[in-house]
């Protein structure tokens, strides 16, 4: 059994190995990861046409995403609407909103529905029409879809203040994911 | 032509005979007409009936029958889009929900549109009425058919299910009986107007027997009309002619008679001495002068019928015509211790006729004057210049006026026809073959010209002779001397 502090050691130099790897200078003039860049297409948040709420923040959008909010100021009950897993918007979604991967969003609800912190489950549609159609139906319901996939059925939700044609936009689907 | 005596003229012709008689004249054309006229008639008759019928039974199919397969759409799709809501009920697969949401939502769609289709078309208070019912419980059924359908997707089934049976099954059955008394509605319109059609299509058929039945009591009437005009015509015309070879008779026994006893004088030496012998003789010339006469006119009557008259036209000054015609009648007037008045106007512009045959058409007039002068023993023989009323173009007028007895009105319209003799003439005494005006008659129309009369019972006729003046003048002298033969066929 090696010592407390020889176990340490080998934890900061793999981290370190880690951070190493991963880390990856910025190019000069490309925008990071996390900015926002208008030539990828936008993540557009659409909820029901008769919901009241027309703007949200980033981290109330997440709170929203993650479960931890179960009503819009209505009263009406928040229902979450996601694409399959595997899908474009869905992956963006989860990393930009969440800031999670696939498996930690999955964990997130699977703990939180068994220890109560979260109210809502998600419900998983195939299609972007079918997510259009859903939050159509539904007056508490929320979900996202390309951008060019939005019509007049649905309202499109100000991220930050800002809707997905601003240059500043942030959601916004990486070329690896995009079609 | 005229009658002796006022008191002998004859009855008018009855209406019912006077109307044969224009039948007699026109059969053909007139039953043509009668024909086209009643066809058409009964076509429009029946045009009419069959479109008033076609129209009605439109109406009924558009607004009956069209009416109950809308309500039977609108029925089918209204249960379409339950059945749609309820299907979502059964699974928990969210895009099939979502598929039979929107097949709900379509369905809904066509049913608010036959809704509006409906109110659009609905007149009657009562389909006004119940279409207005039929939105309202709709468009309730549909708030709650909204939130059955989200309450399905948000994945709370009991809510929707409560959902459904407090508010949605109450609501959808209002919507159905809404829909049941539309139907109800279409049903009693649809007897309605099968009532109005059967009404209609017996009014027709009514009307179609009663055409018929008059068309075919008005053609019968036709055919017996014109069977008996033309009977009655050849009866006419047998009886005309069986008189025309009586008067022919007597007109040639006479003289024939007077020969006869005038040469068997002779014959038996009674005659004695030079003057008695001439004056036999002056006798038998005459009497065959009035024979050959006779025979000389029937003649002409039957070349005019034949059409095989042939006149020689030439520019003729009027008072050669005048004194021609004065003076073959010259012996007949002396006889008849007539007075002549002869006003001839001076300088009367040149004709282009045939002397002889209008020498002979005056003749005839002046010789029907002497006939009927009755008791005055006056004629006027009369030629003027006049304008035509109605072509403005000139014409010189010639008249033999008598003041005798006259022409019944009702024998005006027969003058002119071959044969024809009044029977009050004939009753008194005054021979005549029937022929005289008729030939008359077609010599001034085969001049161009016409001969008209005017007559008054009583009072005396004229007889006027029409005969128009040629349009390029041409001097009297050079007239005169460029004879210029025209032949024309009558």
């Amino acid at each position: 059994m090696p010592r407390p502090t020889g176990r340490w050691l080998i934890i900061g130099v793999a981290a370190s190995w880690l951070l190493g790897v991963s880390y990856r200078p910025a190019r000069a003039g490309a925008p990071g990861p996390n900015e926002p860049n208008p030539s990828r297409p936008s993540l557009a948040i659409i909820v029901n046409a008769s919901n009241p709420v027309d703007s949200l923040s980033l981290e109330e959008l997440r709170k929203v995403f993650l479960g931890e909010r179960s009503h819009w100021p209505n009263g009406r009950r928040i229902t979450l609407v996601m694409m399959e897993p595997g899908q474009a918007e869905r992956q963006t979604l989860i990393r930009e909103v969440c800031q999670m991967t696939e498996t930690g969003f999955r964990q997130h609800f699977l703990h939180g529905l068994f220890t109560g912190e979260v109210f809502v489950s998600p419900k998983t549609l195939a299609s972007p029409v079918g997510v259009r159609k859903f939050v159509f139906n539904v007056p508490g319901a929320i979900g996202y879809v390309r951008a060019n996939d939005v019509d007049s059925s649905v309202k499109v939700l100000r991220v930050d203040g800002r809707l997905p044609g601003n240059k500043e936009y942030r959601l916004r689907i990486p070329p690896a994911a995009a079609p | 032509m005229s009658e002796p005596v006022p008191n002998a003229a004859p009855a008018p012709a009855p209406p019912r005979d006077r109307a044969l008689g224009v039948f007699s004249r026109y059969p053909s054309a007139l039953l043509l007409l009668v024909v086209f006229s009643v066809e058409v008639g009964v076509s429009m008759f029946v045009i009419r009936d069959v479109r008033t019928a076609s129209v009605e039974a439109q109406q009924m199919y558009a607004r009956s029958v069209l009416g109950l397969r809308q309500i039977g759409e609108l029925q089918y799709q209204a249960q379409e889009t339950r059945r749609s809501t309820l299907y979502a009920l059964t699974t928990t697969d969210s895009n099939l929900q979502v598929e039979y949401a929107d097949q709900s939502r379509e369905a809904d769609r066509r049913v608010t549109e036959g809704i509006a289709e409906y109110l659009k078309q609905a007149r009657m208070p009562a389909e006004i009425e119940v279409g207005r019912g039929l939105h309202r419980d709709w468009s309730a059924y549909l708030r709650i058919r909204d939130e059955v359908l989200a309450s399905i997707l948000e994945g709370s089934a009991k809510e929707a299910v409560d959902a459904d049976l407090s508010g949605g099954v109450p609501s959808f059955e209002r919507v159905r009986q809404d829909l049941e008394q539309i139907k109800r509605l279409y049903d009693q319109q649809a007897s309605e107007q099968l009532v109005r059609v059967g009404a209609s299509s017996r009014r027709s058929i009514v009307r179609l027997v009663g055409v018929v039945c008059f068309t075919l009591i008005f053609a019968t009437f036709a055919v017996w009309a014109i069977q008996r005009s033309r009977m009655l015509s050849a009866v006419q015309f047998a009886k005309l002619q069986l008189e025309f070879v009586a008067s022919i008779s007597h007109e040639l026994r006479t003289p024939l008679a007077v020969i006869h006893s005038a040469a068997e004088n002779i014959a038996d030496g009674v005659v004695e001495g030079k003057e008695q012998l001439a004056r036999y003789g002056a006798v038998i010339r005459n009497q065959s002068r009035q024979i050959t006469d006779l025979v000389n006119e029937i003649l002409l009557f039957a070349s005019t019928r034949n059409k095989k008259n042939r006149y020689t036209l030439r520019p003729l000054q009027v008072s050669q015509i005048v004194d021609l015609a004065m003076e073959n009648t010259a012996l007949l007037v002396q006889e008849a211790g007539l007075v002549v008045e002869q006003q001839v106007e001076p300088d009367l512009p040149p004709i282009v006729g045939d002397l002889s045959a209008l020498s002979h058409c005056l003749q005839n007039l002046i010789g029907n004057a002497i006939k009927y002068s009755g008791q005055s023993h006056w004629i006027c023989v009369r030629a003027l210049l006049d304008a035509a009323r109605k072509t403005g173009n000139r014409e010189i007028q010639i008249s033999v006026q008598d003041r005798g007895i006259g022409i019944h009105k009702s024998d005006l319209p027969h003058i002119f026809e071959p044969f024809y003799r009044s029977p009050a003439v004939s009753a008194a005494q005054i021979h005549g073959t029937g022929l005289g005006l008729l030939l008359a008659k077609s010599i001034a129309e085969a001049m161009n010209g016409k001969l008209t009369v005017e007559s008054k019972l009583g009072a005396g006729s004229t007889f006027t002779l029409h005969l128009p003046i040629p349009q390029q003048k041409q001097p009297p002298a050079a007239a005169g001397a460029r004879r210029r033969d025209v032949v024309a066929q009558k």
